[in-house]
């Protein structure tokens, strides 16, 4: 251990000298989450096990005066899980006990470091899943999931983290235990708490246990897809389909260069030359699945469809999802480092806003692809750059705005799914008004009024500024953090 | 008759501004607002004495039926928190869309969220917080504040929209709100099903519910000398008819379980079922709400049934899929406290949790009957939240939310 802050040493007693990096090489890897932009160094990492420990960590950090930076996986896109100012990763991927399956009320309790695809594996043959799947499900935790609110593919019709989560124990910023109404009751009185800590951020407290409903796993479903010479025919079948009141389980799509990217990864037979392919699924009763894809070809072809292929087979349809889950990671054979880009629009204007984003990419010359949950209306600009070139660095960070507050002008949102952390936080006043950002203040200071939570994350602080746009010294990717 | 009595002088406001200068003067007056809703009067704490009495009514002249916007190519609508249930739903009708949210015609939209009402249709479409998107609301500084928004994801900023479901008005005056929409199913089948004992679904439900018998709402109550189960199936009569075979078969395996009745009919025929069945708990002089864990809703009834049978009759009307009972009648203050300690009791075996809707005048000379119970264990938490956002206590103050020697108060039924 090279470092000689003396909470180390107090730190290494609560979780055990194997649960707490220190060493500088070792930190190396947790200097950023799958936000490349956003960079800085914890003074240490530590792995909690229990809900206890982690209350002692947290207490040791308060004593220190340092910052509880919570950390799952480190898969979030929005540099949440970033270190400034010195503080402390508290990780909870060591706190993997799936502790309670309860079929006959449907719910799980798991601690937060549990894999979102773990549990699922654990109900596997039950009938059961645990429905939310983002992409990232099998490295993503669930604490870190909730604390991101986080999508998938099969949330247009099923729901998103937030709708599958009965209750949640927390540590608060004081090293206080709490929890909300929980166990396998639905609902309670008064207000939604843990619908309030879902997407918080990991900005209120340290999210240890959750008691995760559980629903029948879809027994029927018919996979198929379509394959487009233009984005705005494949945007428009989707408008289309929302608007005629089918809601299809998942609604996928890939414009040419990442339909490109995903075969030459996966050699899934896609056609190379086609410009987007939307992905679909539909479940239900089995009898009238049939006729319901028939409807969704019909809206298909009257948008110039120009092929449609059905995936009946089990296995080609779990390579099919698995390709589209996996496509984030095929865009690295194009492009040394990309930045994914996540906004949510309404999805009758996917057309034109796709048209926009396009348009965008070119004025600051970077090549942008695209995968993303359509039927939701949430896009992810995907924009390919060099890393080590601070000049793209720059553009994709001015890139990101433009297109982002062109989505607010259509009545969007700056983010469907990955969160504010450091990357949007300079977008939160276009969002919302000056009241409205003072209440999400309030709440804050309700949950952790000194501010020793992941300051400077999805709402502005006073104390700490983390200046992304800014130029800094010849570190691309690094910030300017200013005591306030 | 509850022992809540809301003042009779009613402020009628009819757009944001008028609410935001209502709360700015009653701020400068430090005069409570008072909204419990029309269904909802004898939930919680009663109101203080001194209060301005509120009702927000959007001129319906300028709004079709409440809609500000209605996305229709979005499945979304932006509605007035005052435009009622029946205006939304007439509104709607209008591009065979509709609020899948069971509540009685005359509640407006803002009380449906802030009291988080649903019924047996959560099954498909679950409840108010798994619709909302977005909510307009005058905050206790008389400023208008905007969560969520119109796209049907979204994670910008806190969601204060969902965490004001079900705050039984004690943030804020919600003026607007924006919620998703579905398409008016082609057909609902309706059946019912006579069960031996409440127990069934206790057992049988989380099978049942990977068959195609699954169904889109289900509740279950109990009639003069029986227990029926009330199913209903929504989508394409193809699809309907499949799901009543489904379920014909379960029966046939099914020992307990009996088929009284199925009609198929249109959304409208379903709506207006779902509506008649709830009739009842408006005229309840004694209401009280459990939620206990689905599985143990059919013990839970059963429990409630033998003790009616020694005590009082009551009427049972229980959601087996999310562990939601109502039950209650016309009860003797006496009567309605016991059933209070039965509530408790069962509550407390199951980590579960009891409301009160309506309580019958206390007993001079008894203790008062709590209206909510066991204590939440996040009740600090509560009250922080409350001070942030109504430092003033403007809203409903002390209906759920107290002071802080209050979680002893709440718990009076330990
Ligand atoms: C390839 C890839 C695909 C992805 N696909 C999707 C997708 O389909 N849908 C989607 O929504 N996202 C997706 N993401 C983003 C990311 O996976 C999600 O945001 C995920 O929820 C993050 O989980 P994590 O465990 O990695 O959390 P982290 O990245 O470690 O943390 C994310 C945020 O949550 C906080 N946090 C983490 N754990 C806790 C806790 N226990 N208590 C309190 N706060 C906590 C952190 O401080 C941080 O702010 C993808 C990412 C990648 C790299």
């Amino acid at each position: 251990m090279a470092s000689a802050h003396p909470a180390i040493a107090e730190l290494a007693t609560v979780v055990g000298p194997d649960n707490i990096l220190a060493d500088p090489d070792e930190l190396l890897v947790y200097e950023c989450d799958g936000f490349p932009i956003a960079k800085g160094q914890p003074t240490a990492v530590v792995f909690p096990t229990t809900t206890e420990q982690v209350s002692q960590v947290i207490r040791t950090l308060v004593k220190h005066d340092l910052q509880i930076v919570p950390r799952g996986s480190g898969t979030g896109l929005a540099g949440g899980a970033v270190v400034y100012d010195g503080g402390v990763l508290v990780t909870t991927s060591r706190m993997t006990q799936i502790e309670k399956i309860d079929l006959p009320n449907r719910y799980a309790v798991v601690q937060a470091g549990v894999r979102n695809f773990a549990l699922t594996e654990a109900l596997a043959g039950s009938g059961y899943h645990y429905s939310p799947d983002p992409s990232s499900q099998r490295a993503s935790t669930i604490g870190g999931n909730c604390s991101t609110n986080a999508g998938g593919i099969n949330t247009l019709k099923h729901g998103v983290t937030t709708n599958h989560i009965l209750g949640l124990e927390f540590v608060l910023p004081d090293g206080t235990i709490m929890h909300t109404r929980a166990g396998g009751v639905c609902d309670g009185v008064g207000p939604d708490l843990p619908a309030l800590l879902c997407g918080s951020e990991g900005t209120f407290a340290l999210i240890t246990r959750i008691w995760c409903r559980i629903v029948p796993q879809p027994a029927h479903f018919r996979t198929f897809y379509a394959v487009y010479d233009s984005t705005f025919d494949a945007c428009k079948t989707v408008t289309d389909v929302i608007a005629a009141g089918i809601l299809p389980t998942s609604m996928e799509m890939m414009d040419g260069g990442m339909i490109e990217a995903v075969e030459a990864a996966f050699h899934f037979g896609f056609p190379t030359t086609a410009q987007a392919l939307l992905l679909l699924e539909i479940d239900g009763i089995d009898q009238v699945l049939d006729q319901q894809m028939k409807e969704i070809v019909a809206i298909a072809e009257s948008n110039h469809a120009k092929d449609i292929m059905s995936c009946s087979d089990p296995k080609k349809r779990a390579e099919l999802w698995q390709a589209r889950k996996k496509a984030f990671g095929a865009v690295g054979r194009i492009s040394h480092s990309y930045c994914t880009q996540d906004a949510c629009v309404p999805r009758s204007k996917l057309p034109e806003v796709m048209a926009e984003v396009g348009k965008l990419g070119d004025k600051f010359g970077l090549r942008i692809t695209n995968v993303f949950h359509a039927g939701d209306g949430n896009i992810h600009p995907i924009m390919l750059f060099d890393e080590d070139d601070p000049q793209q660095v720059q553009n994709v960070l001015r890139l990101s705005e433009e297109v982002l507050e062109y989505c607010i002008e259509v009545g969007g949102t700056i983010t469907g799914e990955h969160g504010v952390g450091v990357e949007k936080l300079h977008l939160m006043d276009k969002m919302f008004n000056p009241q409205t950002l003072d209440t999400f203040d309030r709440i804050k200071r309700a949950f952790d009024p000194k501010r020793r939570i992941n300051d400077a994350k999805l709402i502005p602080s006073d104390k700490l500024h983390v200046e992304l746009l800014t130029p800094v010294t010849n570190q691309p990717g690094g910030a300017v953090v200013t005591q306030v | 008759m509850t022992d809540t009595t809301i003042d009779n002088t009613t402020n009628t406001i009819t757009n944001s501004d008028g609410l935001a200068e209502l709360v700015t003067q009653c701020a400068a007056s430090k005069t409570p607002i008072v909204d419990y809703g029309v269904a909802h009067t004898g939930l919680g704490f009663p109101p203080p004495d001194e209060h301005i009495q509120l009702a927000y009514r959007p001129d319906l002249n300028t709004t079709a039926g409440g809609v500000i916007e209605h996305y229709d190519r979005d499945m979304t609508v932006r509605a007035h928190a005052g435009a009622t249930m029946r205006e939304l739903r007439d509104a709607l009708k209008t591009t065979r869309q509709f609020l899948p949210i069971d509540a009685d015609d005359d509640l407006t939209l803002g009380e449906v969220v802030t009291h988080n009402v649903y019924g047996p249709m959560r099954v498909a479409y679950g409840s108010v917080r798994d619709l909302l998107l977005g909510l307009h609301y005058i905050d206790g500084q008389g400023r208008d504040i905007h969560v969520g928004g119109r796209t049907v994801k979204n994670v910008a900023g806190y969601d204060v929209t969902r965490f004001m479901v079900g705050s039984l008005g004690e943030f804020g005056l919600v003026h607007e709100a924006t919620i998703r929409t579905y398409a008016i199913p082609e057909q609902a089948t309706l059946i019912d099903l006579k069960l031996d004992d409440p127990g069934l679904f206790d057992r049988v439900l989380s099978q049942w519910m990977l068959t195609d018998a699954a169904p889109a709402a289900l509740s279950m109550s109990n009639e003069p000398e029986r227990w029926t189960a009330h199913l209903i199936y929504l989508g394409r009569s193809s699809a309907c008819a499949v799901q009543r075979r489904s379920l014909e078969t379960l029966i046939d395996q099914t020992e307990g379980v009996h088929l009284i009745g199925s009609t198929d009919g249109t959304f409208d025929r379903a709506q207006d079922e779902l509506s008649a069945r709830r009739v009842w708990r408006r005229g309840a002089t004694t209401l009280v709400k459990l939620m206990v864990p689905p599985a143990l809703t059919g013990a839970a009834c059963g429990e409630i049934q033998t003790w009616g049978e020694s005590n009082a009759p009551v009427t049972i009307e229980a959601m087996p899929a999310h562990g939601c009972i109502f039950t209650g009648g016309e009860l003797s203050p006496h009567g309605a406290r016991k059933l209070g300690d039965l509530a408790n009791h069962i509550c407390r075996a199951h980590f579960g949790q009891f409301a009160w809707h309506a309580r019958p005048p206390v007993i001079p000379e008894a203790p008062k009957i709590a209206p909510f119970g066991p204590l939440q264990p996040d009740w600090p938490m509560m009250w922080r939240l409350k001070k942030a956002m109504d430092p003033k206590r403007l809203f409903n103050p002390g209906r759920f939310i107290t002071t802080r020697s209050h979680p002893k108060e709440n718990d009076a039924n330990n």
